[in-house]
């Protein structure tokens, strides 16, 4: 297929030169500060805002954003598809839950433990997918989203079969004077925070650089020293972890766990978050958070099959008009209307 | 220049996305003549042939005896007569040496036309005929080469344009395959445009000779005159001829 | 040792199922490069449109053919319209737009036929060949008998037609195929159109077994994807015996492997692509550039 060419879409701005671009940039990284602070300031005060049904499902939006947010470090940024995401998702909340049930760990530890699995699980899984093109990667993770359930159901003595198990959620202690929906928000809140710094940080280290050299070309970047399967692993594993760390705070949030919230559906959902919130864009997480969360939500009262038409339509035409999806379609009216500002 | 012209290109402008590599072609080519084009590395011989085949886009005017052929796809411009073997000769490599040819002829109609140019193609290459169920993944780099102007030639193509056929050949296989392009040519007076690094195997076949340099003609004339002319040999091809 | 031989012909029933599915996937491989994760919806699409014809009263064989039909148009359809505007974009998005359309293609025969199973007729009679102490259903010889005359349409289709050559020149070499005059858009189209047929054999066939639903080729496409991998996926033969090699492994492992039983059979596939990656990864008959440039 040499003669085709290859599209990639690079975000264009024009800078101005010399101490200006720098001025510029200073401004702009104390503008992103400023709206990151105006958003979490919005973020804690929504919970004494909305009744609790909404507050759980904001609470929702944040989790299923942590586990975009892997998903978009491996998609977005290292260019590898995962149909498969679900499964480490579904690894983090049921380690959770048998962590609670048999051994009734506290919950702050359940965390740490369900992402280190699920990042020492993608790891494993990693090593021989990532041997190969993504292509061969998309098979794998969704033969292990398939393969879940069934795995799931059969180990009943564990992960209490079909029937799943059932948890205490986290108690809000009594100094915060929060109801029990308000601190699970938090608790969301704050891992979902954690999360985006340190999301923010990989991507900044070497790691991240790595990562972009493979998306924009596999074959330059290997040419340049970049281990290419080292960093796609590695990607897959942070990706797996983030995945995990959602899991957890699933299980914590819903108390109940059972194989069938698991299927394939939930990889393919999260996929189709991220690339309709945004590929490779730091909103692009949040924003598919609250497609993920929302959309079904409302259109499964025009039909039960149409949160399905809504997505798979959606994806195809953000691939097709804007590879960048919410996130990047918001900067460009943004860019666009400044641009109009600008000239009169 | 000549209104007999058979191939009339003018101000011919083309390139890769933002990179232009063409910047005004004139040249024409008459019929039944070969013509060579010359020139140093990364002139733009090789992209002239992919305008003049429809692999890129282009700006300008081509005509093919009088009919207009700027901006066809290469497959209308097959069907067209337009036959073109191209850098890296375009093998078909896991099929076999005689689908490679029926596919030369493939806008082509009538089986029986063609049976009868797999002879034709055989008498000029007679080592083909001998690997007809053959992979021509297996082939030789000459015996690749001479499939791939067999190829071309199933087409019975009005427009023949052969792109460095002696890259990477041994000078004995070179001179075999210039030979038999100047039999077709005497032959069946097939129009040929060749691009070649070697000035003065070319010559030895063309009637006509364009020097392209930087995406621009620079010298154009007979290939006795640029054969005669050492000034010229030597500041635009940078070596005796 | 009969009862061995009994699982391994149930295996190669099951295999010839996921052989013809994995061919469709192969199939498109070929021509662009790329792996249509959208092909067992579409088969299952094309089982309720086989439904659908057999509901308004059709008997079961023109129905197929029908079906058939429709399946080739609407492939050719879905190259042209959602495919066409990502050729020549980078893999990830090709990916992802197959498996948008798998999203789609799921949802809308939700829509359009409800969740609900429903009963598909079986177009084979009931009883079986007993032979030797071995008895092979009926079904099952039918389901390998319309398989074979599938691949055996291909066959002649790829060997011995002019479109056939046309097709293998654009999976060799698309630029010279260009050149030599064939339409390569058209051919694409075609093969498309030609693997949504294939693949809705695989869909007619497999609905009378595992009931009509919306969610019944999920798992069948992993099959195939193991089929696929198995036989290399530039290897249309290799995607036939791939097929019937995992489908033979399925039963045998479901049969004789305590801890598999019948409900982690589906991890079997999984299995098997592993070990193909990690052993041999262009597959048993695939050419050892996996990469295409």
């Amino acid at each position: 297929m040499s003669g085709r060419a290859e599209v990639t879409e690079k975000p264009v701005r024009a800078d101005a030169p010399g101490r200006g671009r720098a001025l510029a940039r200073i401004a702009a990284g104390r503008r992103r500060w400023i709206v990151a602070a105006a958003l979490l300031a919005v973020a804690c005060s929504l919970p004494f805002q909305l009744v609790p049904f909404r507050v759980f499902q904001f609470t929702m939006v944040l989790v299923y954003a942590v586990a975009l947010l892997g998903l978009n470090l491996l998609v977005g940024h290292a260019g590898q598809i995962s149909l498969g995401h679900g499964a480490f998702f579904a690894v983090g909340a049921y380690g959770t839950a048998i962590m609670l049930d048999r051994w009734d760990v506290p919950h702050v530890l359940t965390l740490p433990a369900a992402a280190a699995t699920a990042f020492a699980l993608g790891l494993a899984l990693g090593l021989p997918a990532m041997r190969l093109r993504g292509l061969y990667l998309a098979l794998v993770t969704l033969a292990i989203a398939i393969f879940l359930v069934p795995l799931l159901k059969r180990f009943e003595s564990v992960t209490g079969g079909s029937m799943g198990l059932t948890l205490g959620k986290p108690a809000p202690p009594a100094w915060t004077g929060l109801a029990e929906d308000q601190w699970l928000y938090f608790l969301a809140l704050a891992v979902a925070v954690a999360a985006f710094l340190l999301a923010r940080g990989l991507l900044h280290s070497r790691v991240g650089r790595a990562l972009h050299a493979v998306r924009d070309n596999e074959a330059a970047a290997e040419v340049m020293g970049v281990r290419l399967s080292f960093y796609k692993t590695l990607a897959f594993a942070w990706s797996a972890m983030f995945a995990g760390a959602a899991g957890s705070v699933y299980t914590w949030v819903i108390g109940f766990v059972s194989p069938d919230s698991f299927a394939v559906t939930l990889s393919i959902t999260l996929l189709a978050g991220i690339v309709v919130g945004g590929l490779g864009s730091f909103s692009g997480p949040l924003l598919g958070g609250l497609f993920v969360m929302f959309v079904p939500g409302i259109s499964q009262d025009v039909n039960d099959a149409a949160p399905g038409v809504i997505f798979g339509l959606l994806i195809i035409t953000v691939m097709y008009v804007a590879p960048t999806g919410l996130a990047g379609l918001a900067g460009r009216v943004a860019r666009s209307t400044k641009k109009i500002l600008r000239k009169e | 220049m000549s209104g007999d012209a058979f191939l009339a290109v003018e101000g011919l402008h083309a390139g890769y996305g933002d990179a232009r590599v063409l910047h005004g072609v004139d040249l024409t080519v008459g019929r039944g003549e070969i013509c060579a084009i010359l020139g140093p590395n990364g002139a733009g011989k090789t992209t002239l042939l992919r305008a003049l085949s429809g692999m890129i886009r282009v700006r300008g005017d081509v005509r093919l005896d009088g009919t207009g052929l700027a901006r066809r796809s290469p497959d209308a411009l097959a069907r067209q007569g337009v036959a073109h073997v191209p850098e890296g000769r375009g093998t078909f490599m896991p099929l076999t040496v005689e689908e490679n040819l029926r596919l030369g002829a493939f806008v082509r109609r009538g089986r029986g036309a063609v049976g009868a140019d797999l002879d034709r193609v055989c008498a000029y290459f007679p080592v083909l005929r001998t690997r007809l169920k053959q992979v021509a993944g297996s082939l030789s780099g000459g015996e690749q080469q001479m499939l791939a102007i067999g190829r071309a030639l199933m087409l019975r193509p009005r427009l023949l344009l052969l792109d460095e056929p002696s890259l990477g050949l041994a000078p004995l296989v070179t001179e075999e395959l210039f030979r038999i392009v100047r039999a077709v040519n005497e032959e069946e007076r097939t129009t040929v445009v060749v691009v070649e690094q070697n000035a003065h195997l070319a010559l030895g076949v063309a009637q006509q000779a364009h020097v392209l340099e930087s995406g621009r003609i620079v010298l154009s004339g007979s290939a006795e005159r640029i054969r005669a002319d050492e000034q010229v040999a030597r500041s635009y091809l940078g070596y005796r001829v | 040792m009969v009862g061995f031989l009994q699982q391994v012909v149930e295996g190669l029933g099951a295999g010839a199922i996921y052989a013809s599915l994995a061919l469709a996937l192969v199939l498109i491989y070929q021509f662009t490069g790329i792996v249509n994760f959208a092909q067992g919806e579409l088969a299952m699409f094309s089982a309720y449109i086989a439904w659908q014809f057999t509901a308004a009263g059709l008997p079961f064989w023109p129905a197929l053919v029908l079906t058939l039909a429709v399946s080739f148009a609407g492939g050719m359809l879905i190259e042209r319209v959602v495919i066409r505007p990502v050729e020549g974009a980078p893999e990830l998005t090709v990916v992802i737009v197959t498996v948008g359309l798998f999203i789609f293609v799921n949802a809308a025969a939700g829509w359009i036929w409800s969740f609900l199973i429903k009963d598909f007729p079986n177009p084979f009679p009931g009883g079986a060949l007993e032979a030797g102490g071995l008895s092979v259903g009926y079904s099952t010889l039918g389901v390998m008998a319309v398989v074979a005359v599938v691949m055996g349409l291909l066959y002649l289709l790829f060997q011995r037609t002019k479109v056939g050559l046309g097709m293998r020149a654009v999976a060799a070499n698309p630029t010279s195929a260009r050149l030599v005059g064939i339409r390569v858009g058209w051919t694409l189209a075609l093969g498309w159109g030609l693997a949504a047929t294939v693949g809705a054999v695989s869909g007619v066939l497999v609905a009378p077994l595992l009931f009509l639903e919306p969610n019944m080729m999920g798992g069948v496409l992993i099959y195939a994807f193991a089929a696929a991998t198995l036989g290399g996926f530039d290897s249309p033969g290799g995607a036939v015996v791939g097929g019937l090699v995992v489908g033979v492994a399925e039963t045998l492992a479901g049969a004789y492997v305590d801890v598999i039983g019948s409900d982690l059979k589906v991890g079997v596939p999984l299995i098997i692509i592993l070990c193909i990656l990690l052993l041999r990864p262009q597959g048993l008959f695939g050419r050892a550039a996996v990469e295409r440039a």
